[in-house]
């Protein structure tokens, strides 16, 4: 029973940490006023690049590199059209993320053709840290790892210092609370807010390719199945800090690990899978009703624009 | 001859289509206060936000210390030395006042405890008793005006720009700020004062630019004029005030409005209006009096019918209005022109087309057949309110949030005016108007109750109620406490009642 446990708490933080950097990200946009709605589209760029980088240059890294370049590419886009041509940011998210998934579907076909064998990759391996990963408990729940979740564990905390300590940080959290006066005190929003979405692009790129190079070695046009809008859920969950995006992402990664532990043993029928896409949803709007005190940004979701 | 500290040498601005700026100088001096008079859209505001580099100028040059100064951005200007408070301030209000302050002009991480203290030492110098830790949401408007100066000061600035700083402060606060401008431009620091009012200018000025249609129409020593000079210049012409008020409406003349004990107060709640009596006749101009927030805007809204009374009834000509909704009364014929016109008369997102339909949408006047919608006759009917009007509009298919105030309320009246053809509901209808427009505003009210039609006029400005109503009541705490006519009217007595004294003659002539 406790072998279970330690298996699910220490799956809990795997699957926790795409949503983890998804959700930073996004924080990290919204907190600019713009939202990335798109966000389920980035996250299957990098899951596609990255396999696609992973499998043409037989190199993790050089597939991770390509992830990071494919969200920032798809985020560019959201960014062009949502910042600078000022166009309704929900539908412009919306309608990329289903033009990423045609053109994903797409670029595959024309890349690989029709393999007789899937298209695989090694995935990311466990790295245990020496000595930390063998306390009790703790060492495989938090110190038997791939690199990516120790990386989400530097970046947290990193995302935090720099939004809150820092005149960076100032800067985003103001263009999202009130731009103009952040243009008053002679820094242009629009930029801040374009290059704070290549940013989230880059880092949601890289929480995608964790689906099919860091996990799982292949890739399917429904990989992300969800995740990407469930990242987008916990931003909203995490009242915009990276400190509750993080406990939402592990909550996540928790019910996910739970739910896979399920299909492995039990059996599905108990814990079926569309319920888990559903529940950050149902909380979502659970908080929606019952929280009381919000950090979203006052002009989340408003084009800023003066005439010069 | 030494140069002076900032001069603007024939700066001229085009938006889209309209002059903003034409061919404007200014002087700025060290240690002197330059007061930028105007009406509002005059430019004021567009020429100092050349200088600080929000906007940029389309022809001339700006010169500091003679030499030719590139300001394209507000980074520049923050360089140069030079500030600028805007009317609607730039603050971020669930931040705190530091991280307000230091917005843009630290570097890296932020040192939270040093930059508190050098706060709190400026704050402290200029006896603003500002908590830097305080959040800003948290301030009162006062307050939160020192901010936004604490900010220049904090940058070090030698000049300031003031866009309106006293239209948000109470009479204490203003005299206040009038003593740090001087105590600023007397450390050697200049000031820009861009304002409409006469007082301030002559309180706070050393010279006087006065702005009119963009253009600069008189640049005078503060010592050399005097407020009906400036007054004139300002305006373009000399404005014949108004009066033409206070004819007696004969006793026999129909009653158009009744209100009989109207009452409203809800559940758990002190009553908002209790016991209102009164009648409107025909060609009169009712005037209600009061300190703003004493059951004016319930008043209003209780007469055209977007709140129902709790108690009593409303006639109109004779028939029981009482239980009716805002159309059936807008059919009825009432009118109503809100006191805040950007959020309970206009949708600023729209044309002034689709604005100027939006209370009678059902009318056949905007039809093909009475049955879909005409774009021609809509735009035909909406330009000719413009004209009819003297609205400064592109056109019928422009945005209304583009115009100015005054223009924004000029499309109210003429809409208003139109449905309206018994009694029209005026809730302070020259609130932020400037005076051309104010005095158009007037014109009108006298012209419709010429035209026979009821008015009910609601204002807080006495001069605005003396010149214009035939009989006056005053509202406190949501009773009226006295109805005067027009020859009772004394600005004492309407003082009294305001203040919520009763007086035995007033009760008599209430009766």
């Amino acid at each position: 029973m406790i072998e279970f446990f330690t298996i699910l708490c220490a799956n809990a933080f795997r699957m926790g940490t795409p949503l983890v950097l998804g959700a930073v990200g996004e924080v990290y946009s919204e907190r600019t006023g713009v939202m990335m709605t798109a966000i389920e589209g980035v996250f299957l760029a990098g899951a596609f690049g990255g396999l696609v980088g992973a499998f043409l240059t037989q190199s993790l890294a050089m597939g991770f590199l390509i992830a990071i370049l494919s969200g920032v590419i798809v985020a560019s886009a959201h960014g062009w059209i949502c910042v600078y041509l000022k166009q309704n940011q929900v539908v412009t998210g919306t309608a990329i993320a289903i033009l990423v998934a045609g053109l994903c579907a797409f670029l595959f076909r024309v890349i690989f053709g029709v393999p007789l064998m899937p298209i695989t990759v090694t995935p990311l391996r466990e790295l245990p840290i020496p000595l930390l990963s063998s306390i009790p408990f703790f060492g495989r729940v938090l110190f038997s790892q791939n690199l990516l979740t120790y990386f989400m564990f530097v970046f947290v905390p990193l995302a935090y210092f720099v939004l809150y300590r820092t005149s960076l940080g100032l800067v985003i959290r103001s263009a999202g609370e009130n731009p103009e006066a952040v243009e008053v005190a002679g820094i242009k929003v629009n930029r801040v807010r374009f290059f704070t979405v290549l940013f989230a692009g880059g880092v949601s790129g890289l929480a995608g390719a964790f689906y099919s190079i860091g996990f799982l070695g292949m890739y399917t046009d429904t990989i992300i199945g969800g995740r990407g809008w469930i990242a987008f859920a916990i931003c909203f969950l995490g009242n915009w800090n990276p400190k509750g995006a993080f406990i939402g992402g592990i909550v996540f990664g928790f019910a996910e690990a739970f739910a896979i532990s399920m299909q492995v043993g039990a059996g599905s029928a108990i814990f079926p899978n569309e319920l888990l896409i559903a529940l950050p949803y149902i909380l979502t709007i659970v908080l929606a009703i019952t929280r009381k005190a919000y950090n979203v940004p006052a002009k989340l979701g408003v084009s800023y624009g003066i005439e010069k | 001859m030494e140069n002076p500290y900032v001069e603007l040498l024939h700066v001229s601005k085009y938006f889209a289509k309209v002059i903003a700026n034409h061919d404007v100088s200014i002087k700025i001096e060290r240690g002197k206060v330059v007061a930028l008079l105007g009406e509002n859209g005059a430019g004021k505001s567009t020429i100092m936000k050349i200088l600080y580099g929000l906007y940029r100028a389309d022809e001339g040059k700006i010169l500091m210390d003679g030499k030719e100064a590139q300001i394209t951005s507000p980074r520049e200007a923050i360089a140069l030395g030079i500030s600028m408070i805007q009317q609607h301030f730039s603050l971020v209000p669930v931040h705190t006042v530091t991280e307000n302050i230091i917005l843009g002009n630290v570097r890296g991480v932020i040192d939270r405890a040093a930059s508190e203290a050098s706060i709190r030492a400026l704050s402290d110098k200029y006896a603003f008793g500002i908590d830097p830790n305080a959040t800003v949401a948290s301030l009162s408007v006062g307050e939160q005006q020192k901010v936004e100066i604490l900010k220049a000061l904090y940058l070090d600035s030698k000049l300031l720009i003031m866009d309106e700083p006293t239209a948000v402060l109470t009479p204490k606060e203003s005299s206040m700020l009038m003593q740090f401008i001087r105590d600023f431009a007397a450390a050697g620091g200049a000031v820009v004062f861009i304002t409409h009012k006469l007082k301030e200018v002559m309180e706070v000025a050393d010279s006087v630019v006065v702005m009119r249609g963009g253009k600069v129409a008189g640049t005078l020593q503060k010592e050399g004029t005097n407020e009906q000079e400036l007054a004139g210049l300002m305006i373009g012409k000399d404005l014949i005030p108004t009066t033409g008020g206070g004819r007696s409406v004969p006793d026999d003349a129909p009653v158009c409005l009744e209100l009989n004990g109207v009452t409203l107060q809800n559940k758990g709640e002190v009553s908002s209006l209790e016991g209102i009596t009164f009648q409107i006749r025909q060609g009169e101009v009712f005037g209600v009096a009061g300190v703003s927030g004493n059951g004016q805007l319930e008043l209003c809204e209780v007469v055209c019918g977007a709140t129902r009374p709790t108690g009593g009834s409303l006639t109109l000509n004779g028939e029981d209005i009482t239980g009716a909704g805002i159309n059936e009364r807008i059919q009825k014929g009432i009118g109503y022109v809100p006191s805040d016109r950007q959020r309970d008369a206009l949708v600023m997102d729209m044309t002034l087309a689709e604005n100027m339909m939006l209370k009678s949408i059902d009318d056949p006047k905007w039809k093909i057949n009475g049955l879909l919608l005409s774009e021609r006759k809509i735009d035909r009917l909406t330009q000719q309110a413009i004209e009819d009007y003297n609205v400064k509009a592109p056109g019928p298919r422009a945005v209304i949030q583009g115009l100015s105030g005054g223009n924004q309320q000029k499309m109210v009246l003429a809409r208003e005016l139109i449905s309206g053809e018994r009694l029209i509901v005026f809730d302070q209808p020259t609130r932020g108007l400037d005076l051309g427009a104010i005095d158009l505003v007037h014109k009108t009210i006298l012209a419709q109750r010429d035209a026979g039609k009821s008015i009910l006029l609601v204002s807080t400005e006495l001069t605005e109620i003396f010149a214009l109503s035939d009989r006056v009541a005053v509202m406190y705490k949501g009773k009226i406490q006295g109805i005067l006519e027009r020859d009772k009217l004394d600005i004492n007595r309407i003082g009294l009642l305001m203040a919520g004294y009763h007086d035995e003659e007033e009760e008599a002539a209430s009766v």
